[in-house]
């Protein structure tokens, strides 16, 4: 009975929305460059935008499936298509809140593998999409940045430098939460990057990852948003700090700031995109993502950022055509996961992190309480 | 004595009830709209949320023979066949996104639950006969892992307490005793006496500031207080984001205020002092962004108080300090308490402020909610943060009334 009424007043204030704000279509990232970049890159190109028959509008959110659970539980889906994280995008699909997609059909690459084959690697070590409610989008680091200016002498090249506050004077910028800082801080404590995960996932494995990070303790200023790290390295508040890759990039590319990278022990996470379970405009979604995740449209999309393409015949077409970056630059020795430079990048494993996130959260936060 | 009947003869008892019930209907019918909305957007979802905190069914409803079975069991060892066997088959044959929510649930009492639940479902098509203990513990070592087995003891009820434990540094053992959470993942109890602090000396900063700039905004002749209303007034409709930001340009070491410093020779060039990213920076800027609202509530208070009253204390030989003390302040009383009420409860769950210029000291009990809020999905423990910030919130009050009584609060 409750459950009728509750149902009853959902659509009820459902039926007042709906009939308020109506959109087409509803596009929903992170903002900043990034969401520019998807602009850009997908979505102004996408036939039916450009010939007029549909609209998209762009929302910006925080990460995370609390909207999307609200709004699958509320039964009034006001979102199409959602850029998120591949913890999000396993957790969602488990719990039924996003549309299973079957890409199996989607366009190939030149080369004939199929769509989920032309995604040689999810971050579980596995081909193909992450979960099944994903489609691909972009691969993006946790990358270390400084600037050269601070040091006239030696300049830090290895993750283990980071950690090295004698060598290194100096504050460092790391984000609120544990993700990638742990595995940084094994890198640090001389594990090869191809045997972070296994080792953090071992018994003692995250206890030996704070005890490194206490090499840091009093000399971290800590960030909450994406913009903020740059802001402390250029002026000066920290010496090094951790950052999105693509915002440095877009910093340097597209505004001339002097960062330099400290790629070794860089932390490869993804951006996946997925549709909303109960979304209303679910077959325009999928055929929107289906124009989304081309080789084309994956190449485009890096003209705008520095984030990597998943599928690599996105990355095939830039590297025929460099410079590739909108402002006549080549974009990439700014990407992140050139060969070489992935074989000194570690993979976050968004399964085990989906298991341990709240644990270790609480666990990090009472690091950060203590670091004075 | 016989009844009065008005001119179409039905008693005038009657008629003026029916009269009055019309209005009465009227009334009702104009203030439904009102109840209705208050019902929908504040009654329901504060009772569904108390209801979560507590709630724990997702679970019990997915694995009910299990559950039985697990009543048995002397937790002395690994369970029996007979367990194992039972839950084998209720994750093969429980709705998949039933089992999604579940193994959410169980990861809150042993991470890792997800990950093994998951892993399994796919390996136990594979199995196609007992023995299911061993097949388990084949396919994943983690079957034969007591702490899993013993965490489901924590979810057997459908009701339980759980959240509430977790939200202040608590939890179950394996014979659902209440202990305390490993050292090393003590958080919140820690965030609470934090987030109350900053609240508290917020308030207090608060007043102090906002005292004096009521007081002369009050006195002043009308032109020059007409101006100062704006200073007041213009950071107020600044937006919040760029109020922070500014202080961060302001404290930063090498900010304004700072750089100031150092120029005027007061302080070294090596020794610029940490403003920001730490819980000064926070006092500094959730102080400036609420005083607002201490200030005008405590202005529209003291616009009222006649100055004749002051005058007439210091004519009758009070000093100054005593006349101020014992004639003015306390006919601000109202004012004190409404921008003090006013400043704390928006202080207490402040949370882009704090998060942007706290650092390491930035996480407030707010960071929490919404991480498990869009993280974690626990949405059991965010309704008991939330339910332990109205409770305390109901306490307040309930010592304010005590105290100052609520009819002395005066917004204006």
């Amino acid at each position: 009975m409750i459950k009728t009424i509750k149902a009853f007043l959902f659509a009820m204030v459902s039926v007042a929305f709906v009939t308020t704000a109506y959109a087409d279509f509803t596009f929903v990232s992170w903002g900043g460059a990034y969401t520019m970049s998807q602009q850009k890159g997908y979505i102004d190109t996408w036939g039916p935008v450009k010939n007029g028959s549909t609209k998209v509008s762009v929302e910006n959110y925080n990460g995370g499936l609390g909207e999307i659970k609200a709004q699958v539980e509320a039964g009034n889906v006001n979102w199409d298509v959602v850029d998120i994280l591949p913890v999000d995008a396993i957790n969602g699909c488990d719990e039924g809140l996003l549309e299973v997609i079957d890409t199996s059909g989607w366009e190939k690459a030149p080369d004939g593998t199929s769509f989920p084959d032309s995604i040689v690697e999810n971050g579980t070590g596995t081909s193909g999409p992450i979960s099944e409610c994903a489609a691909p989008q972009i691969f993006w680091t946790y990358v270390i940045i400084f600037d050269p200016k601070a040091f006239p002498g030696k300049k830090p090249s290895r993750m283990k430098d980071f950690f090295d506050v004698k060598k290194f004077p100096g504050k460092r910028g790391v984000h609120t939460w544990p993700q990638a800082v742990l595995e940084m801080a094994l890198v640090a404590d001389g594990v090869k990057p191809a045997k972070v995960n296994s080792v953090l996932q071992g018994d003692g494995g995250t206890d030996r990852a704070f005890a490194k990070l206490e090499d840091l303790k009093g000399h971290v200023v800590h960030w909450s948003a994406g913009a903020q790290p740059l802001e402390l390295v250029s002026s000066g508040e920290v010496v090094m700090s951790i950052v999105y890759n693509g915002r440095a990039g877009a910093a340097i590319l597209s505004e001339g700031a002097s960062f330099d990278y400290v790629w070794e022990g860089q932390v490869l996470d993804a951006d996946w995109v997925a549709i909303p379970k109960g979304s209303k405009n679910k077959a325009e979604a999928i055929e929107f993502l289906k124009h989304a995740t081309s080789c084309a449209s994956q190449a485009e999309q890096a003209k705008y950022i520095t984030y990597m393409p998943m599928r690599p015949c996105g990355t095939d077409i830039i590297a025929k055509n460099e410079p590739w970056f909108h402002t006549g630059i080549n974009v990439l020795p700014h990407m992140p996961d050139t060969e070489k430079r992935l074989k000194k990048s570690v993979f976050t494993d968004p399964v085990w992190w989906a298991d341990n996130n709240a644990e270790l959260k609480e666990q990090w936060s009472a690091w950060m309480a203590g670091n004075k | 004595m016989s009844e009065i009947l008005t001119t179409d003869g039905i008693p005038l008892k009657v008629s003026l009830k029916r009269a009055e019930r019309i209005n009465k209907i009227r009334a009702l019918v104009l203030v439904l709209p009102l109840t209705l909305f208050i019902i929908i957007t504040f009654v329901i979802p504060i009772l569904s949320m108390l209801l979560r905190s507590v709630d724990d069914k997702q679970i019990n409803t997915v694995f009910p023979k299990t559950f039985k079975i697990y009543e048995q069991w002397d937790q002395k060892e690994l369970p029996s066949e007979e367990m194992y066997a039972t839950l084998f088959n209720e994750v093969m044959t429980a709705d998949k996104r039933q089992i999604g929510k579940a193994s959410t649930r169980m990861n809150y009492s042993k991470s890792g639950w997800k990950s093994l639940i998951k892993k399994s479902k796919r390996k136990f098509k594979k199995i196609k006969e007992g023995p299911y203990k061993e097949k388990m513990i084949a396919i994943d070592k983690r079957w034969a892992n007591m702490e899993f087995w013993q965490a489901m003891g924590q979810m057997v009820n459908p009701y339980t307490a759980g959240y509430y434990l977790n939200a202040v540094d608590l939890k179950y053992d394996a014979k659902r005793k209440i202990v305390q959470q490993p050292k090393k993942r003590r958080i919140y109890n820690h965030t609470w006496i934090k987030t109350f602090k900053v609240s508290i000396l917020v308030t207090l900063f608060c007043l102090i500031l906002g005292y004096p700039i009521a007081h002369l905004l009050a006195t002043l002749p009308l032109k020059y207080s007409n101006l100062l209303m704006i200073f007041v007034l213009l950071p107020f409709w600044t937006s919040l984001l760029v109020r922070t930001v500014s202080w961060i340009i302001i404290l930063m070491k090498k900010g304004v205020f700072n750089s100031i410093l150092v120029w005027a020779g007061i302080i070294a060039d090596e020794n610029r002092m940490q403003l920001i990213y730490n819980e000064t920076g926070t006092l500094i800027a959730m102080t400036q962004i609420l005083l607002p609202f201490m200030v005008l509530p405590l202005y529209s208070v003291m616009k009222t108080i006649p100055p004749s009253y002051m005058r007439a204390a210091l004519n009758l030989g009070a000093q100054p300090m005593h006349a101020f003390y014992r004639i003015y302040m306390p006919q601000t009383v109202p004012g004190i308490s409404a921008g003090g009420l006013l400043v704390f409860v928006l202080a207490i769950g402040y949370f882009i402020t704090p998060e942007l210029v706290g650092g390491s000291d930035g996480l407030l009990i707010g960071h929490f909610i919404a991480f498990h809020l869009k993280t974690t999905l626990n949405w059991g423990l965010c309704a008991a943060l939330g339910a332990i910030l109205l409770a305390v919130m109901l306490v307040l009050y309930w010592v304010y009334n005590k105290v100052v009584g609520i009819e002395n609060i005066k917004l204006g």
